[in-house]
């Protein structure tokens, strides 16, 4: 199977201090910038190859980078150090609600967030149906107001129901199967397995071991910005709880 | 080459700019009927304001091409549009920042598509400028010429001027917190040392060159070159040529500065 996802010494550097900004007032009055300037490396020395048709799941505890690698990969942030190179369309369900209006028709978003996404009008048009259906009842009720006056649960199942049907060959997926009640999130379960079925590439990140023996098999471990471990779901995993109750004592 | 690459990289992507302009629009004339009429009443009803002023409390006479009014009109529909347009454009990345951080496209799209959609709102503001010259052409207050062709010259050369500023705003307006701040305050001293409600001819010796610096006076004299006689107050052909060159140049250094700035930008937001 050909390399869909190759990283290669990957680096990403932030500043400490989450706000940068400089301002101008400041930059007149002082003549310099009070902004604090320490960096730390979120990322660091990050090199892995993902094949076609791969179910990769990452782990690692909060701040160990797991969004940040995910974001480089999905083409949103870019490496200070190293190269991420992705041969294929991806289909990011990071920042779900990301593309929707709340001004607009929940139909008008379908559209809108698809055309974003690169789906062609009359490809929208013969998924609409699927969309809306996968999304339930409640939003096929719903497909005239305003996007805005949405429940939460329900602004995600539309997301999660239009970027699924996008064509990608890709899918990264960040910590979204949380969505929606207990009957949805089946329904998730059973749509991501389809997309597995159908040769998709995976790349999940996620804190449920549930989750990740269900639907990875190959693991990536992260640690403080490090790839700690690279192998088989079962083994990630197994070193990871280990490390966790070591941190932990 | 930046300038070249990036920009078949928007181009590839261009239905979905297309997308952003249209629920730009949209967004815009949903939210009230009189979207439309919003759009024409502000330069209108500023038109109204300077001639009043000038005319009937100052009398001053020739501060531009005759009809007056007409003159306005002409200058401050595209002013509209430049000043929506930097407005926006210099927020662009702060404002949709959830989608630039979900989607992967050529950022320099989040640019473009504003100084698009702002620029489709001058388009359809035309038919007003249209029906005012028109009005004073039957009145025999003046005749159409053939410098008529200059307007959509003009109208290419001020969308281009709006990329290369646009490209240079956000990114700049991401990482210095007051920078918006100062761009309005800027943006309105630029009204007024911009030939918009004055003729650039009228300007004093040497500062007129310096004028010429800024495109917009240039595309001014290109969409106002049409309309009016040139007895009093040629064509600045100057301004024309000047205006160009600087577009040019900004338009590379915003392609520049966006491509050294975008890494630090994508981290902030």
């Amino acid at each position: 199977m050909s390399t869909v996802i190759s990283v290669e010494g990957l680096g990403i550097e932030f500043y400490r201090a989450r706000r940068r900004r400089m301002s101008v007032r400041e930059m007149v009055f002082h003549g310099r910038n009070s902004a604090p300037k320490e960096t730390f490396w979120a990322l660091k020395d990050i090199s892995f190859d993902i094949r076609a048709g791969e179910a990769v799941g990452l782990v690692g505890g909060n701040g160990s980078g797991k969004s940040t690698l995910l974001k480089m990969i999905a083409g949103v942030l870019l490496p200070d150090e190293g190269s991420v190179t992705v041969t294929d369309g991806v289909a990011p369900l990071i920042e779900l609600t990301g593309g929707f209006v709340g001004e607009l028709s929940a139909r008008d978003n379908i559209y809108l967030t698809a055309g974003l996404h690169g789906l062609r009008n009359s490809q929208i048009d013969e998924r609409f149906d699927d969309i809306v259906d996968f999304a339930g009842p409640q939003v096929r009720a719903g497909l005239d107001t305003p996007f805005r006056h949405y429940s939460s649960g329900m602004k995600a199942r539309l997301a999660f129901a239009v970027i699924t049907t996008l064509d990608e060959p890709i899918i990264l997926v960040d910590e979204v199967l949380a969505v929606g009640d207990k009957v949805f999130r089946e329904k998730c379960y059973l749509r991501m397995e389809s997309l597995l079925e159908q040769g998709r590439t995976l790349f999940l990140v996620s804190h449920s071991e549930g989750d990740l023996k269900r639907f990875s098999t190959r693991g990536l471990y992260l640690r403080s910005g490090r790839l700690a471990a690279d192998g088989p779901m079962a083994d990630v995993l197994e070193q990871y709880t280990a490390h966790l109750a070591e941190d932990s004592k | 080459m930046r300038l070249i690459t990036r920009t078949q990289a928007v181009m590839a992507k261009r239905n979905v700019l297309w997308t952003l302009v249209i629920r730009d629009l949209r967004v815009r004339y949903s939210r009230s009927v009189l979207g439309y009429v919003w759009t024409i009443l502000d330069p209108l009803l500023m038109s109204l304001i300077y001639f009043v002023v000038f005319v009937y409390i100052f009398k001053k006479t020739a501060l531009g091409h005759d009809p007056y009014f007409l003159f306005l009109v002409a200058g401050l529909l595209p002013w509209q549009w430049f000043s929506g347009a930097i407005t926006e454009t210099s927020r662009a990345l702060l404002q949709e920042a959830k989608l630039v951080r979900s989607t992967n496209l050529p950022r320099e799209i989040w640019v473009a598509r504003v100084v698009v959609a702002k620029g489709i709102e001058y388009l359809w503001s035309l038919p007003v400028l249209i029906f005012f010259a028109l009005f004073y052409v039957i009145k025999g207050q003046t005749h159409l010429n053939g410098w008529l062709a200059l307007l959509p010259l003009g109208i290419v050369v001020q969308f281009l001027f709006l990329i290369g500023l646009g490209l240079i705003l956000a990114p700049v307006t991401t990482l210095v917190t007051d920078m918006q701040r100062v761009i309005k305050i800027l943006l309105r001293m630029l009204f007024y040392i911009t030939p918009v409600i004055y003729a650039g001819k009228l300007v004093p010796k040497p500062w007129d060159k310096l004028t010429w610096l800024n495109p917009m006076t240039g595309v001014l004299e290109m969409m106002r070159a049409g309309f009016f006689k040139h007895d009093r107050i040629p064509i600045q052909w100057g301004a024309i040529g000047v205006g160009l060159v600087v577009t040019m140049v900004t338009l590379f250094v915003g392609f520049a500065v966006f491509g050294r700035l975008e890494r630090a930008v994508l981290k902030e937001i």
